[in-house]
């Protein structure tokens, strides 16, 4: 556990949909543009239902936007 | 494919209200504590010169707390407007977890060495007092700390 990190696509994904703001991603899944931002930048591991709902914006399964990456 | 970075980096709007509740508890009262360090109060209960120095101490917390609360919200009406969502609620409740934790080792310092045998009055009250503010002032750091460093709950 302790040599993988948590990373995630969101700011690619928000990118492929047209350049979606972080702000419009936000008030999509229920959390203000600063949480996005922490999320993109690794400093918030969402909630599963935040996850969920980031991913259900996009059309993408949890584990497509969510995923382990070995840290070394 | 290049990706241009729009990481947001602006402060959350909670980090700002707690830099200044910070600021709002920390001077005043820093200062009120020096002046009560550096000249203890030397008439017993009522002391007006300390106790001006409290409502002086006091008065200025409430001022610097309410013009920046009133700028704040002005300069991000939006962000002031917008409910705490999951990482706001989750930082704020790890932040008085820990004031919490100050706040009662620090009170039963005061039970245990300051209240039952040494002390009355203003030593007392200033022991009571620093408690507080110590908490607070913790809290609020832990606010600000947590925002800054991230926190996955």
């Amino acid at each position: 556990m302790g040599d993988r990190r948590l990373v995630n696509q969101v700011r690619t994904l928000r990118f492929l949909q047209g350049e979606m703001t972080q702000a419009e991603l936000g008030a999509r899944v229920g959390v203000t543009r600063q949480t996005i931002a922490a999320i993109e930048s690794g400093k918030y591991a969402p909630t599963l239902e935040t996850a969920l709902r980031i991913a259900e914006a996009f059309g993408k399964r949890v584990e497509e936007v969510f995923y382990w990456e070995s840290a070394s | 494919m290049s990706i241009s970075t729009d990481l947001v980096t602006s402060t959350p709007y909670r980090e700002r209200a707690a830099w200044l509740a910070l600021v709002a508890m920390g001077l005043p009262f820093s200062a009120y504590f020096g002046w009560t360090i550096a000249d203890p109060p030397a008439a017993p209960m009522p002391d007006w010169t300390t106790f001006s120095r409290f409502g002086a101490a006091l008065a200025a917390q409430i001022a610097i707390w309410s013009i920046g609360t009133w700028w704040l919200r002005k300069r991000h009406p939006e962000d002031a407007a917008a409910p705490l969502d999951e990482r706001d609620r989750a930082i704020s409740r790890r932040s008085i977890q820990t004031g919490y934790g100050i706040l009662f080792a620090a009170t039963c310092i005061n039970i245990g060495c300051v209240f039952p045998f040494t002390a009355g009055g203003w030593k007392l009250i200033n022991s009571g007092l620093a408690s507080i503010v110590v908490a607070e002032v913790v809290r609020s750091a832990m606010v600000i700390w947590l925002y800054r460093r991230g926190f996955h709950g």
